[in-house]
């Protein structure tokens, strides 16, 4: 185990730094005049020669390249060419706006999605089944944007159910500022028991967290469903019915504990992926997280935060997958790890 | 292998989720066919008709004008041919490029599935649509740039799955039998793995067909994608949301389009994974 | 077997439910009101540029309620509001001018504000030379001649009131605190009304009211206004409509009509000194071809671009200075959207049936920008003529039109226009003076007989007949060789909340609102 471990960790470190050569590289091939943009809108030539050098544009990619992972390693992330900030920083203040959503939406989209998938293997077949596989396909195929603004429309303006934008109303902020610990606003309020924030945080979610949601719902009950009819079929199952279970106990303790092991590495996959997916999203409900950041940076050809959010969430990736792959060696000493 | 076509036609007719989306599938194809004959306005691909802008759905628009005047039935089934293009063509490079390295890798092991592992590996860590952003904002915005920029960032999924099967395919008896007997590599390769490892990477790449064609889309709303006045699906809902509160048909119309293009895609990969392989239920 | 599955779901539905029912019960809202708060959207990032020396773009609205400069002008009525500066005068030669400076002033950091604290500002922003600092390149030395009063000496004659006035790079903040870093970590050392109290990133950025304000808080103000950037349009009309927010600096056009008959919601269209500039690469075929570059001016459905992309609101333009700024003038020639002109002009330049393909680029995420390229196009594709558009970021565009290989660069180049300070020479300087290593004068364009008389107008006095005749002749020149065209002369459309009151829009400062003054009602 230990020696996987190991072994793993090393892989990973190769494979970041891949990653990191990797987008060095295309940041420098995309035409694009990072001088000029930091210097701004109606710069003069001299300005954005002096700005060239400045930044260090005139060297060599490799040397460019060296040059950034020695600081990158100290913890300069350099200097986001957008917004003037450490790329550190923006970091810490974006991440914290994604991380609660997608924890949020992938909450509700297994909350949801798991059951759905219980529900549908042991209906196999029928009505039900059929039903819920649709929705679970409709899921994942629904274009995202288009979803949040269907739902900005009919249950935000029609209905004004639920906010449109924003993790948190501006009044609620200024009477009731959050203090900043953790900037995951919800988790903020609760334990500092700011619960007028904490209601408005949580309405806040609503709208993009259920769009978000979308897409791990699909994916959880597909995925169960289908695991969830394997292991039904299998002996174990058949001999704790002949026993005598009460068939929630089976479904629950035995087949859940078997088909939750798929779900994990989905949720540890669409976390990565939506950490910059969502940034349409974020762009509709003015969610200020890494997607839309991501985004900017990209158009904008942004390379130290482009080099930031792309290594970030490299290690998230990589992470994820590394603890997921373990829990489930733990769960089940089935799987051979290799 | 022919035996094997037989039986999965068989259960493709008795499965009802297949046969619907493949039909769905054989509908799209058919609009994409015959755009230039069934849609009432072939000249809006490109001519703007500035006197007739925001018009909603009627009869003589069934799905309205867009901000410029242009009928957006037309468009959207104009679309259809974009769209299943750069499926087509997406997924056909990620599969040209995936599918040899990853059943080379499985089939030899050693040094080169190293090789093909590590670097694979490289490209799984980056989240799909932030290579595909950047590649395509370094190519320059349009639409073949787009779809070549997706391709690079899909064929390490596809690599990755062949290999897989073709490692537990090298595994199986009669593989072994026919090496004992002394059969070459390279026949083994074509005549054993490929065929049987090629499956699941079907089924995902018929389920990927819409996800393609959604990345696509996002990739239009950075404006990184196909370029105005194009009808494609992704960047009518871009330019309509600017408009979507007051005229909400340049939305509503080119989003359906694609929620059901990509619903017929799932469904019939779904259908297909059930049909090839009935116990490998795996994913 | 059913009722297990569906009971156990039923329960596990049912304690969520109310676990989400206790948390409400628990909250309670305080009701913000006693305090006035105003809400100010606009698209573009809020804060670029936290260093007010730096400034150059969408941070104009917050910068312009954080810093003060010592004048502010008043582009309708053509007159100075003194702010930082009660009163000026200048020499004959209008080479020297001196500013008497308003006592009793406090920086937000509480030193106070005086000649030396003016001098080393701009002083500051001259030395940096970043963003607009250029306006100030007239000035050679600046002189503190006693404690509140402060003298510049230039090297040429110049309007240094407009320049004092600008809405960009003409702040005085505290010299102690002026640290670039300290500015960039969210705070501010200016004298204005409303100072930082929180931001978060560059798109939000929280207000309160300055106590010791120079001006006095008598009368009803704002405590508080938020600064929020709002990419998407169609929120930031949902906002306004649901009374979240006051003011929204620009909307496109199809939502301020909407809005026009909303009781909730007050519709201003505004005149601006902003235009959408063709630039044509003159050094290129088929376009260094003078009849060529003519006959593609005539093919832009110029009122079909305006009533569409602009909604109506804006003007079609009438060269290259825009409309309410001195220099526009009828005397200017213009193009008018005439397909059998320009077919013949193309006859003649050996192109009878078009049959080229040119590659336009323009700014990305701009919808009248975007409307007026596709009418161009379409129009194009009549002559068979292939415009092949693409819209691209900023950084991109400039990286190619700026290319050291003419090869690469683009035919036509679009872009927005407007001037730093109310001053018409930005327009033809900017873009048409010849630049060896282009910066704006991104068509390419050199004409010595153009350089010089614009070498001569900028010594005119500001506004003078023979200023504004040399304007007009500089303008046709440019029509006649049809280096570059504008398309039109767009008006800021606004939508304030009704109960906004006090705010009034100054062209020379775009999509700046003085919180100071304005109050709720």
């Amino acid at each position: 185990m230990l020696s996987y471990i190991v072994r793993r960790l090393f892989i990973s470190v190769f494979s970041l730094f891949g990653a990191s050569v990797i987008a060095f590289t295309l940041t420098r091939i995309i035409p694009s005049d990072p001088a000029a943009m930091w210097m701004g809108p109606h710069a003069t030539v001299e300005q954005i020669e002096r700005a060239y050098i400045d930044l260090g544009l005139d060297k060599p990619i490799p040397v460019q390249y060296a040059f950034y992972m020695s600081k990158f390693l100290h913890g300069d992330w350099g200097i986001s060419i957008v917004t003037k900030q450490p790329v550190l920083r923006d970091l810490a203040t974006y991440l914290p706006a994604s991380i609660e959503l997608i924890v949020f939406g992938m909450l509700v989209g297994f909350a949801v999605g798991i059951p759905l998938g219980i529900l549908s293997a042991a209906k196999s077949g029928r009505g039900v089944d059929h039903i819920s596989r649709v929705f679970a396909i409709a899921g994942v195929a629904l274009p995202s944007f288009w979803l949040a603004m269907l739902l900005q429309l009919v249950l935000g303006k029609a209905l004004s159910l639920f906010p449109l934008i924003g993790r948190v109303d501006l009044l609620v902020e200024i009477m009731n500022p959050i203090r900043r610990i953790t900037r995951l606003y919800m988790f903020d309020a609760l334990i500092t028991g700011n619960f007028a924030a904490l209601k408005d945080a949580l309405w806040h979610i609503v709208l993009p967290g259920v769009t978000l949601a979308m897409y791990p719902l699909g994916l959880a009950t597909r995925m169960v469903r289908t695991t969830m009819l394997e292991v039904l079929r299998e002996d174990y199952i058949r001999t704790a019915r002949a026993f005598g279970a009460r068939e929630v106990k089976v479904l629950a303790v035995y087949a859940l504990r078997n088909a939750l092991a798929p779900v994990l590495t989905v949720g540890a996959l669409t976390f990565g992926y939506s950490l910059v997916s969502t940034f349409l999203i974020e762009s509709l409900f003015a969610w200020p997280g890494l997607g839309r950041y991501a985004a900017k940076a990209i158009v904008s050809v942004d390379y130290p935060a482009i080099m930031g959010v792309t290594l970030l969430v490299a290690v998230f990736y990589v992470t994820l997958n590394l603890g997921v792959d373990l829990i489930q060696a733990v769960m089940d000493p089935r799987i051979r790890l290799s | 292998m022919r035996r094997r076509l037989r039986d999965a036609a068989r259960r493709a007719k008795r499965n009802p989720l297949t046969v619907t989306g493949l039909s769905l599938v054989a509908l799209f194809l058919l609009i994409a066919i015959l755009a230039p004959w069934i849609a009432p306005y072939p000249r809006d691909t490109l001519a703007v008709h500035p006197d007739e802008r925001f018009s909603p759905p009627s009869t003589k628009h069934w799905f309205g004008t867009d901000e410029l005047g242009r009928d957006i039935f037309s468009r959207v089934i104009f679309g259809t041919r974009i769209s299943l293009r750069i499926g087509t063509i997406v997924v056909a490079l990620a599969l040209a490029i995936g599918i040899p390295l990853g059943i080379i890798a499985g089939t030899f092991g050693g040094l080169l599935d190293e090789v093909l592992m590590r670097v694979t590996d490289i490209f799984l860590s980056f989240p799909p649509l932030l290579l595909a952003m950047a590649i395509s904002a370094t190519l320059g915005p349009s639409l073949e740039n787009a779809m070549i920029a997706i391709a690079i960032a899909w064929w390490p999924w596809y690599a990755r799955l062949i290999r897989s099967e073709a490692l537990s395919i090298r595994e199986r008896d009669y593989v072994e039998a026919a090496r004992a007997a002394g059969a070459r590599w390279g026949r083994l390769l074509f005549r054993h793995v490929l065929p049987n490892s090629l499956a699941p990477v079907i089924v995902q790449a018929s389920m990927d067909f819409g996800s393609v064609i959604i990345t696509s889309a996002s990739l239009s709303f950075l404006g990184l994608g196909a370029q105005p006045p194009t009808p494609e699906w992704g960047l009518m809902i871009n330019i309509g949301r600017n408009f979507f509160l007051t005229h909400w048909w340049i939305v509503t119309f080119p989003g359906l389009a694609i929620l059901i293009a990509v619903l017929s895609f799932n469904i019939t990969g779904d259908g297909l994974r059930e049909i090839l392989d009935p116990k490998a239920e795996r994913r | 077997m059913k009722e297990g599955i569906s009971a156990l779901l039923f329960k596990i539905g049912l304690t969520s439910l109310f676990l989400v029912f206790a948390v409400f019960t628990l909250s309670i809202v305080v009701t913000g009101q006693e305090l006035q708060v105003a809400v100010h959207l606009q698209g573009a990032e809020v804060v670029p540029y936290w260093d007010p020396s730096d400034g150059a773009s969408g941070e104009i609205g917050l910068m312009n309620n954080l810093y003060e400069a010592l004048l502010r002008y008043n582009a309708v009525t053509n007159t100075f509001t003194p702010i930082l500066a009660t009163s000026y005068e200048q020499s004959e030669d209008a080479k020297t001018w001196t500013f008497k400076l308003r006592k009793g002033v406090k920086f937000h950091t509480g030193n106070t504000m005086d000649a030396r604290a003016v001098k080393a500002s701009i002083d500051r922003t001259i030395e940096r030379d970043r963003g607009s600092a250029y306006i100030w390149s007239p000035v050679d030395s600046i002189e503190v001649v006693d404690d509140y009063t402060v003298r510049f000496h230039l090297r040429q004659s110049a309007p240094l009131d407009l320049i004092a006035a600008a809405g960009y790079c003409a702040y005085i903040f505290d010299p102690e605190y002026s640290d670039h870093d300290w500015f960039n970590a969210g705070n501010d050392s200016g004298t204005g009304p409303y100072t930082v109290e929180s931001s978060e990133g560059s798109e939000k950025v929280i207000t309160k009211k300055f106590d010791d304000y120079w001006g006095g808080w008598e009368g009803k103000h704002f405590d508080r206004v938020v600064f929020l950037s709002v990419s998407e349009a169609s929120t930031r009309r949902l906002m306004l409509e649901t009374g979240k927010a006051d003011f929204c600096e620009q909307l496109p056009p199809t939502d301020i009509d909407a809005l026009k008959g909303n009781p909730a919601v007050r519709v201003e269209v505004n005149p601006s000194f902003q235009n959408l500039m063709v630039l044509y690469n003159n050094q290129r075929a088929p376009l260094d071809n003078k009849l060529v570059r003519r006959a593609m001016s005539y093919l832009i459905p110029y009122e079909d671009t305006v009533a569409v992309a602009l909604g109506g609101h804006g003007h079609v333009s009438r060269g290259v200075i825009p409309y309410g700024l001195w220099g526009y003038s009828d005397r200017v020639e213009t193009f008018t959207d005439s397909p059998t002109v320009a077919k013949a002009l193309l006859a003649q330049a050996g192109y009878p049936d078009g049959g080229f393909k040119l590659l336009l680029t323009y700014p990305a995420g701009y919808e009248d920008i975007r409307m007026t390229v596709e009418l161009w196009k379409a129009a194009c594709a009549e002559l068979n003529i292939t415009l092949d558009t693409r819209a691209m970021p900023t950084a991109e565009r400039n990286a190619i039109a700026r290319s050291p290989d003419p090869e690469k660069r683009q035919d036509i180049y679009l872009l927005y226009w407007w001037p730093d300070y109310a001053n018409p020479d930005s327009f033809l300087s900017g873009m048409f003076y010849t630049q060896e290593r282009p910066a704006y004068n991104l068509g390419y364009y050199s004409n010595p007989v153009f350089d010089a008389l614009i070498d001569y107008v900028v010594t005119l006095p500001t506004g003078s007949q023979e200023a504004i005749d040399m304007m007009v002749e500089l303008q046709n020149i440019l029509q006649q060789d049809a280096a570059g065209i504008a398309v039109w002369d767009m008006q800021y459309r606004r939508a304030i909340s009704a109960s906004l009151k006090g705010y009034v829009d100054n062209a020379a400062y775009p999509n700046v609102a003085f919180w100071y003054n304005c109050y709720r009602e």
